[in-house]
């Protein structure tokens, strides 16, 4: 026999003893990091990421981190987004419209400044990916620079206009591809006979563009990859109430 | 009383998202609440790395002070992908909810989704 469910309302607290709740915890919180020793905590791993950096080549430690010793990390971080960009597509291609909005026509000025800042946004994004194992930048943040440049263009050219140009099944092809390049070349050590996380590109001079191995190649992929992604979330918003 | 840095502010918003949480009925201010405690979370593991005239964690030949911890850094960013992630998602379900139940008030739509239920048994 199945055991009645209890009405959902007598499982709700009262508010006030939620709230009287939480800024009891948030108090002793803030009571108990009183004496925390933030300088012991802070200096412990510095030099262990700093050897991590020279051995993969990147001047950027952080960039040598998370595209070196957690790159499994990274990949699945790339997974969820991607995910997460299926997801959006898959549930506002489902319903449609909501309703048809339609393109406000933007003034000349805005017209003409999006064909002159355009250009400059989507060459900002190339450089911060592109030099990402040498200054603070790399995929997620190149990718993410390009894409607001398009919506940018959007917003004055109208989404079905910029959709047009980005030639969406060769869109849709990419961004499964890059995905594929990116585990394919996580798994290209194992297929070597290196050790897991070894690089098989040398690591070459640190500081200048063609040294960190293949962290530059993993920015490129990753900030693709976060490029597509974003434009087809920002894309699908846009569709499901007709235009921005 | 307490030291003001950037751990005491993140432990704050991150009890002001948390009540927002809890207490706002609007699916949108839940969303915008959920984003507050990721800020804070991020505002947190950044503060703990943090410290002062540390030199950024970027390799020059002419370094003198030392790095700050690059290691919470490394780990925001996982923190942004996925929160952007999150957000995406999460505002998707509530368009879908919005349009089938015509209110972003998540009792209401709690109340109309009891009521279909039982129409249903």
């Amino acid at each position: 026999m199945i055991a009645k469910r209890p009405a959902r309302s007598r499982l709700r607290r009262p508010p006030g003893l939620v709230v009287v709740g939480v800024i009891l915890v948030t108090v002793f919180c803030l009571v108990a990091i009183r004496d925390f020793d933030y300088a012991g905590a802070r200096t412990s791993g510095s030099d262990v990421w700093v050897d991590v950096a020279h051995g993969t080549g990147a001047a950027n430690v952080i960039s040598s981190i998370y595209l070196g010793a957690r790159l499994f990390d990274t990949i699945l971080e790339v997974l969820v987004f991607s995910v997460a960009a299926l997801g959006v597509r898959f549930y506002l291609s489902a319903r449609g419209r909501s309703y048809e909005a339609e393109l406000v026509p933007e003034s000349h000025i805005v017209r003409v400044a999006v064909g002159v800042l355009l250009p400059p946004i989507l060459l900002l994004g190339i450089y911060v990916l592109s030099y990402g194992h040498l200054s603070p930048g790399g995929g997620f943040s190149g990718g993410v620079i390009g894409a607001s440049g398009l919506l940018f263009a959007a917003i004055s050219l109208g989404t079905a206009h910029v959709s047009q140009r980005m030639r969406p099944p060769v869109l849709r092809w990419m961004e499964w591809s890059v995905l594929l390049g990116l585990i394919a070349l996580a798994a290209l050590p194992a297929t070597c006979s290196l050790p897991l996380l070894a690089d098989p590109l040398p690591a070459g001079r640190m500081g200048s563009l063609m040294s960190g191995g293949s962290i530059p190649l993993y920015n490129g992929l990753i900030g693709l990859k976060v490029f597509i992604g974003a434009w087809i979330v920002i894309k699908h918003f846009v569709d499901h109430r007709g235009e921005i | 009383m307490f030291g003001f840095n950037g751990v005491t502010i993140a432990i704050v918003l991150f009890g002001i998202g948390l009540l927002g949480l809890i207490i706002r009925r609007d699916l949108v201010i839940k969303l915008l609440a959920l984003g507050l405690v990721n800020s804070a979370t991020i505002l947190c593991l950044v503060s703990l790395g943090a410290q002062e005239s540390g030199a950024p964690p970027i390799l020059t030949p002419d370094m003198r002070a030392a790095i700050v911890d690059p290691l919470p850094q490394a780990i925001v960013l996982s923190a942004i992908v996925i929160n952007f992630a999150i957000l995406a998602l999460a505002l998707v379900f509530v368009m879908l909810l919005v349009e089938r139940y015509h209110t972003t008030d998540s009792a209401r739509i709690e109340r109309e989704s009891d009521t279909e239920e039982e129409t249903w048994n």
